[in-house]
């Protein structure tokens, strides 16, 4: 099934501060729900390993996330692919970032498709699930700042 | 053919079924009871795409899982057994229990995964990665019969296996010559029967006595040479053991995917196998779908709505592979023109692969959303003319003089009385008072509506359809068979051949041993052994059992008293013919002397010298019986395809509120004739069951795929089964037209009520809404559909007025 996701999101951080935390997989495993470890494979290519819990089932997901048209600070292009036992998706999505005030203000938008087990049993609350999943990571990058971690994770 | 003309004492007695005893208390043995040592248990890895090549499949994380034993790819598999049987003459699609190569359809099993335990094998399974490349893919039937789709299976060269149209009689005279013709389409959604129990089994290959042993919750028709030929070994190597109750199937129990990979992992891994599926394998990719139709109708009648002659297309989505599911379209051929005298006929039978789940059978074999249809147009004749929905019906109906009726397609219905049975529906059920109440209902502002459906349970399980779909499958018969022995302490166990799929069988043989032996059933054992002891029979497929295993135990219980009676004429110095038997006992009319039971058993078993000259000792009979009228192959696309032909008449009234339209039902009441019943409780329980099952297909039931080709509806949460609260109080009208072909005059009932409750049901939503200018085509017809269809009637109404 096709799902679209968007939106804006304001982050207490200057814009220079927010686009290197997008780029630090370190603080992307601690933000991403569900995210056990990100790996850089090549430059802007990473390894992912997740594991989620939608509706009535669970289970492991591991994909691939590139990072593609960067004009840093400020765009970003997002492709992501994986399947596990949940299911499978792809997605595209792009971000930018400008600034809002002392903050940032990050406006993504993204389309993705997603099949298998997922697609199926959790297919009528997927949409709020992916929000839901959205919201969390925005609340763990806001507290990014909030709280600096400094370099990798421990 | 003869029939019974004494007095019935045990068949249509009001006698409990002896199998409900130990399903009730929760002692039945089903195949998860099947505990070997040191068995195996299997889980599945499905593929996630509709249709995909596989680059690469690995499977080194899930090996180093704990307890893990084997992890088996298609391209493993392949090399050691051959494809699955295919009905059809369809060669090149090739199906084999995993994915080859290519996955055709979300939820096809790529990997099969076998560990200690069944969730060691699940969590192994969630490691296995395999490599995709996503290729195109077709949903839609239609969509997938045109040139320009995606190949399902590319070397076949197109996704139609079938398309043969069929002429019986003058269609096109018979259209010019009428003044009216009206065309439609309707369209049966993709819904099944839903077993409590999934399909499983158990296999074990003993390689040191070269057997393989299967025990399987089965109701596939040759299932032990299907298993053979797949794995190549000899067909009596292989034992299916049938003492296995089976819960729940009414088709769908296939199961010869399953067992064949099971079996092979037996064989290759020396230890027991077992694979139980889950619900999600179930309804993704075991064999749990049914008859997806497309149905476009025209028919030609006149101003008093005769109707003379219909035109029929039905395309059937049958998903990625062939199997029997295409036969589908092949058994309504021998009830075409339903109850009705419809003198000429042209049907087109279209069966369509798409990147679906693989159809399998569900009750009726096709039969109920012919059924559907026809009755569509039926009431769509009669709005045309503006006639009554019951008088047309009595206008078109054969007469009960007219049988047996040659209806166009080349069968003779056996009997019936139609008319009868409708009139006794409407005293029974207050018509007039009915209609009162539907319009009471009316006026207070609820939407109410009367569904009426008439029509016919074909019964007796030849397998005709076979050579009329593929011409090189020259089947004319589709046996059953039965054997009796009586012991040397004169006890009686009578073998039947199949299992059975809670359809009392047991009940059954016992019954009509009894009452050709006149010995109290309860007395009487029933036993199945095992397929390689077994004497030729089918599974209890097409409503059938009444009348063939009725029919084998009948025969064979008449050629032992006809031993009996030899016995004792050979005692008293008579011919056979001038002795009576009577309750185990024979008698010399002439002196009143009587031979026992007990003195006729120990002839029989133990004084050789006093048997009648050439017979063998012991008392044992067997009759192995051919379907009754199954006498020779199709010619010219006409066939005699089953010999009885049961009569049911549905009644509804349903109610629902206008914004929130979940229907209510009101009032059901069935009219039903299937000849003489064998057991009253049985022939209750399948007709209520099959009613709850229509409501299911007419409201509720749907395998529903989105744009993506996956599956939505892989739990109950969103395939939606009848409940309590849906299936109301159902009133059912007895009669009996004996069919003639049959030993007792019995017809089938184990397709009863589901072959026309959806056609009544959507009668009466189509009646509700009628006031409004709406229908529906479309099965099922969902709440939502209901109450959009609703809004929109009005909000248009209300732009016409303004």
């Amino acid at each position: 099934m096709k799902l679209e996701i968007g939106g804006s999101e304001t982050i207490p951080a200057s814009v220079d501060a927010l686009w290197v935390a997008l780029n630090d997989p370190a603080v992307l495993t601690r933000c991403i729900p569900g995210c056990r470890s990100m790996t850089e494979m090549a430059p802007d290519a990473y390894k992912v390993e997740m594991q989620l819990r939608v509706a009535a089932v669970g289970g492991s997901f591991e994909g691939e996330i590139s990072l593609h048209d960067k004009e840093a600070p400020k765009v970003c292009g997002i492709k992501v692919s994986g399947a596990g036992s949940l299911g499978h998706g792809n997605g595209t999505a792009r971000f930018e970032i400008e600034p809002d005030g002392e903050d940032s203000k990050l406006i993504y938008k993204g389309t993705g498709e997603i099949g298998g087990l997922v697609a199926g049993v959790g297919q009528r609350i997927l949409s709020s699930v992916s929000k839901h999943l959205i919201g969390r990571f925005f609340t763990a990058l806001r507290k990014e700042f909030e709280q600096p971690v400094h370099g990798a994770a421990e | 053919m003869s029939q019974q003309p004494v007095a019935l004492r045990f068949v249509s007695s009001n006698r409990r079924v002896r199998e409900d005893r130990r399903f009730v208390a929760g002692h039945g043995r089903y195949v998860a009871d099947v505990v070997l040592d040191g068995m195996l248990h299997v889980a599945l890895v499905p593929s996630q795409h509709p249709a995909a090549k596989i680059l690469a499949i690995d499977t080194s994380a899930a090996l180093k899982m704990p307890g893990v034993v084997h992890a088996l790819t298609g391209d493993d598999l392949v090399r050691a057994v051959d494809p699955l049987m295919n009905g059809l003459d369809t060669p090149k699609v090739r199906r084999f229990p995993l994915a080859v190569g290519q996955v055709r359809y979300a939820g096809e099993w790529v990997v099969a995964v076998v560990a200690e335990t069944r969730a060691q094998a699940e969590d192994a399974a969630e490691k296995v990665r395999v490599t995709y490349e996503p290729l195109p893919y077709v949903i839609d039937g239609e969509e997938a019969a045109t040139d320009a789709s995606p190949k399902v299976h590319p070397e076949h060269g197109t996704n139609v296996l079938l398309d043969k149209t069929f002429v019986w009689g003058d269609v096109e005279k018979h259209f010019a010559e009428s003044p009216r013709h009206l065309s439609f389409r309707v369209v049966w959604g993709r819904n099944s029967t839903v077993p409590i129990e999934t399909f499983g089994v158990v296999a074990r290959w003993d390689a040191w006595r070269e057997m393989l042993e299967v025990w399987a919750s089965i109701q596939m028709p040759k299932y032990p040479d299907q298993i053979a030929r797949a794995l190549r070994i000899a067909a009596n190597n292989v034992r299916v053991h049938q003492d296995v109750d089976v819960g729940g199937s009414y088709g769908v129990k296939r199961g010869i995917k399953q067992t064949v990979l099971v079996s092979h992992l037996s064989r290759i891994l020396n230890r027991p196998v077992r694979l139980i599926e889950d619900r999600l394998e179930n309804m993704r990719a075991g064999d749990a779908h049914g008859p997806e139709r497309t149905f476009d109708v025209e028919v030609a009648f006149n101003d008093d709505g005769i109707v003379k002659s219909m035109k029929m297309k039905a395309l059937d989505n049958v998903g990625a592979y062939a199997g029997r599911s295409p036969f589908q379209l092949g058994k309504p051929v021998g009830a075409i023109v339903g109850p009705y005298k419809i003198e000429s006929v042209q049907y087109r039978a279209i069966a369509v692969l798409s990147n679906k789940a693989a159809q399998e059978a569900v009750r009726g074999f096709g039969q109920s959303p012919t059924n559907y249809a026809i009755e569509a147009a039926i009431d769509k004749v009669a709005a045309a003319v503006g006639l009554d929905r019951i008088e047309i019906r009595r206008r078109n109906f054969i007469r009960s003089h007219e049988f047996p009726y040659l209806i166009p397609s080349g069968t003779h219905y056996d009997s019936g009385d139609y008319h009868t049975v409708v009139s006794k529906v409407l005293a029974s059920a207050d018509y007039e008072a009915l209609v009162k109440e539907r319009d009471a209902l009316r006026a207070s502002g609820m939407m109410a509506g009367i569904g009426i459906a008439a029509c016919l349970e074909p019964s007796g399980g030849n397998s005709s359809f076979e050579p009329l779909l593929n011409e090189k499958n020259t089947t004319s018969t589709w046996m059953d068979s039965c054997r009796i022995n009586i012991d040397g302490l004169g006890f009686v166990t009578v073998t039947i051949h199949t299992t059975s799929a809670g359809q009392g069988h047991e009940t059954l043989a016992a019954t009509v041993v009894g009452e050709v032996l006149e010995i109290d059933p309860d007395l009487i054992r029933i036993v199945r052994p095992d397929s390689l002891a077994s004497l030729p029979s089918n599974s209890p497929v097409g409503s059938r059992m009444a009348i063939m295993l009725g029919g084998a135990c009948y025969h064979a219980a008449e050629k032992l008293k006809t031993k009996l009676k030899r016995i004792g004429a050979h005692q008293f110095g008579l011919s056979a013919d001038n002795v009576v038997y009577a309750q185990g006992g024979v008698s010399d009319p002439r002196s009143n002397k009587t031979l026992s039971w007990a003195e006729l058993v120990n002839i029989g078993h133990r004084q050789f010298h006093a048997l009648p000259a050439g017979m063998e000792p012991g008392l044992e009979t067997t009759h192995v019986m051919q379907v009754p009228t199954g006498t020779k192959l199709p010619e010219n696309g006409r066939v005699q395809m089953y010999p009885c032909h049961s009569f049911e008449f549905h009644l509804v009234l349903l109610t629902f509120d206008p914004e929130i339209a979940k229907p209510e039902i009101r009032k059901y009441v069935i009219g039903h004739d299937c000849g003489v019943v064998i057991n009253p409780h049985i022939v209750k329980g399948m007709t209520l069951g099959g009613i709850a099952h229509g409501i299911g297909a007419a409201l509720l039931e749907e395998f529903s795929y989105d744009s993506e080709g996956q599956l939505l509806t892989q739990s109950f949460m969103d395939y939606l089964l009848p409940s309590s609260h849906e299936v109301p109080n159902v009133e059912i009208v007895h009669h009996c037209t004996p069919s003639p072909f049959t030993v007792f005059g019995q017809k089938g009932s184990g397709e009863s009520g589901y072959l026309g409750s959806p056609a009544a049901i959507s009668g009466a939503i189509n009646d509700a809404v009628s006031p409004l200018g709406i229908s529906f085509s479309r099965l099922p017809i969902r709440i939502a559909a209901i109450s959009d269809a609703i809004a929109a009637a009005k909000n248009k109404q209300a732009e016409d007025y303004a």
